[in-house]
């Protein structure tokens, strides 16, 4: 019966495992088939579609959307840190109200978080923020609850002990922010940014109603050539992005050592 | 070594209407093993903290080497503590963890290594400087806590319950090097526990704290043998704890009666106590001698018979439980070679040296 069961959980991993991989497999055989009819023959493929990228109208909506995750990121990640910090520390009045708040943009649509940014920017008569300024407050409302919750979560694993055992040994409050809380919970805060970075890099229901013409995310651009053609230069795109988030992943990984925080294990 | 390191002048801590320490004062003399000895919940880690600086006192003051603490944070009162569950910082090897001290205080890199070396070699982890505190054994890790604490050189170290994580062999070895490392480095050590035996072993006084008052300060064996109260008597070692329902003179000889059933012992009234005040006796179970027969016991003026209830093997000691005519149980300790062949439901005599019967008056 165990052997049973342990050949059933086996299964139904590989089936999910390919239920996530299959798509992904025929976006990357749509990327290599010399046209739109998608070809599984190895010998017809070309990295043609792959060369098309690199013009400007890839390009630049690509280092776009970069530069705004990478800004949306290390800004995310200040805020997170700063505000975890006030309300992980009870630091001030009413912390529990304001986790609630910081969280609460999660529980509205991103098509409504949207319309309402733009409306607030428009009617409060900020036209220069329509943009990028725009995207970038747009997103930061997006991912601060993730990146919030990420760091209060490990702050509040934070062993209080292990500050006193450093004060005990002199360290000032900057010593002991410096060198004991912010590594220890690294982890959750390069995990938190992770988030920032993936959600800003491929969203679209915020950033439809900010791009202005000529200034337009990945995303976005995609959605508009999907709407005059389909041809596997989407594909190509598609894949490229992919590559490029994994290795961003791996980077902070790198950094933040927090793989053993994401799947619980211990390192 | 007549400055006090310590000095405690009527604090008092209250948490809400919680009132945790009572108006205590307490000095610790420069270089002295000091142990605050009690039950949980009795003050303390509270009296501790207050000493580190973590927890303020509501009224009163604390000086450290003459100065005193008001306003003083615990980074800059410049002593050292070891935490119970150690709080290694995990992040950092162990040479890190024990260099961290003067690493804050911006030392010389040579010098810190230097201090890290030699702390380490006193707790003899040397060896282990590349190490993780995860992949060091508990005993380690409580050593690397100690190295530390100690590689600053504070003249005055804090331990809180320091061993309670370790298994008894552990603590056994611990506690010797602990007294060694304190004599060596002649620092102040004060030291929170709730094991009495660890206290006896170490300490050269004990300070008896209960409900937030300290109830007994004195040097172990003055404890031991004078306690001053029954909570004391009961706390420190074993005893034989009996309320006294009596007590009257006959010429020069002080009588007790014990419980309502007749026992009786003699006892000696020590100078400066009124016999009248005693409440209650204390006897120690060594003190208690055990015979199996009636011309195995001297012949003192304290002589009982009873039957043998129970015997907990000790290994060297027999704890030996003794159910006395009137129902009263008596322990004694009993060397193991010295009667090996007693057994329960046996009828065994008694003796106790009246000098031995302790009277307290509370």
């Amino acid at each position: 019966m165990d052997r049973f069961l342990s050949i059933f959980f086996q299964l139904s991993l590989i089936l999910i495992l390919a239920f996530i991989a299959l798509p992904i497999l025929v976006v990357f055989a749509a990327s290599v088939s010399p046209t739109a009819t998608i070809t599984f023959d190895p010998s017809q493929w070309t990295l043609r579609w792959f060369a098309a990228l690199t013009a400007s109208r890839w390009l630049d909506p690509f280092l776009l959307s970069l530069k705004l995750a990478a800004v949306v990121t290390v800004l995310s990640g200040l805020l997170g840190l700063l505000a975890a910090y006030v309300v992980a520390y009870r630091k001030c009045p009413g912390h529990e109200a304001i986790m609630a708040l910081l969280v609460s943009p999660l529980a509205v649509p991103q098509i409504v978080k949207g319309v309402a940014i733009v409306l607030f920017l428009s009617s409060a008569g900020f036209y220069a923020l329509l943009g990028t300024p725009g995207l970038i407050m747009a997103h930061i409302v997006l991912t601060l609850p993730f990146v919030v919750r990420m760091i209060a979560g490990a702050m509040y694993n934070f062993d209080k002990r292990l500050d006193q055992a450093a004060r005990i040994l002199g360290a000032t409050s900057f010593q002991r922010i410096r060198f004991i809380l912010l590594p220890i919970i690294k982890p959750g805060l390069f995990s938190g940014m992770t988030f920032a970075f993936i959600l800003s890099f491929n969203n679209i229901p915020l950033s439809v109603f900010l791009v202005r013409p000529g200034e337009t995310t990945l995303p976005i651009t995609v959605i508009n050539h999907m709407e005059y053609s389909l041809d596997p230069v989407l594909a190509a795109v598609n894949v490229a992005s992919l590559a490029f988030i994994l290795a961003a992943i791996l980077l902070f990984e790198r950094i933040g050592g927090f793989s053993a925080q994401i799947h619980g294990g211990s390192k | 070594m007549n400055s006090n390191d310590i000095e405690m002048v009527s604090v008092t801590k209250t948490f809400g209407s919680n009132l945790v320490v009572n108006n205590i004062d307490l000095a610790i003399p420069t270089g002295e093993f000091v142990s605050i000895l009690g039950p949980s919940g009795c003050g303390k880690t509270t009296t501790l903290n207050m000493i580190a600086g973590f927890a303020q006192p509501s009224s009163g003051e604390i000086r450290i080497r003459g100065k005193s603490q008001r306003g003083v944070p615990p980074e800059k009162r410049g002593i050292g503590m070891v935490f119970q569950n150690y709080a290694l910082f995990p992040h950092m090897t162990i040479a890190e963890n024990v260099g961290f001290g003067l690493k804050m205080k911006k030392r010389p890199a040579g010098e810190t290594r230097d201090a890290v070396q030699n702390a380490l070699r006193r707790v003899h982890l040397d060896g282990f400087e590349n190490r993780y505190p995860k992949e060091l054994s508990g005993g380690q890790q409580q050593r690397t806590a100690l190295a530390r604490a100690i590689a600053p050189e504070p003249s005055l170290l804090l331990l809180d319950e320091p061993l309670s994580n370790l298994d008894l062999k552990l603590r056994e070895a611990m506690r010797v090097e602990l007294k060694d490392i304190q004599e060596q480095l002649a620092m102040t050590f004060v030291y929170v526990t709730h094991d009495q035996d660890e206290a006896m072993a170490m300490s050269d006084r004990i300070v008896v704290m209960q409900d937030g008052v300290i109830a007994q300060t004195g040097r172990p064996a003055e404890i031991y043998e004078h306690p001053r109260s029954s909570f004391v008597a009961d706390f420190i070692g074993k005893s034989n704890l009996l309320p006294i329902s009596d007590i009257r003179q006959i010429e020069n000889d002080w009588f007790v009666s014990l419980g309502t059933k007749g026992l009786t012992l003699s006892v000696f009234i020590p100078d400066g106590m009124s016999g009248h005040d005693a409440r209650y006796c204390c006897i120690r179970p060594e003190a208690v001698r055990l015979a199996v027969t009636d011309e195995g016991i001297p012949p003192l003026p304290n002589r009982l018979e009873g039957t043998l209830s129970r015997i907990v093997n000790l290994g060297a000691y027999f704890d030996c439980f003794i159910t006395l005519k009137d129902g009263t149980v008596l322990k004694s300790l009993v060397r193991s070679t010295r009667l090996p062949g007693l057994a329960v439901n046996q009828a065994v005599f008694l003796s106790i040296d009246p000098d031995a019967v302790q009277l307290l008056s509370r």
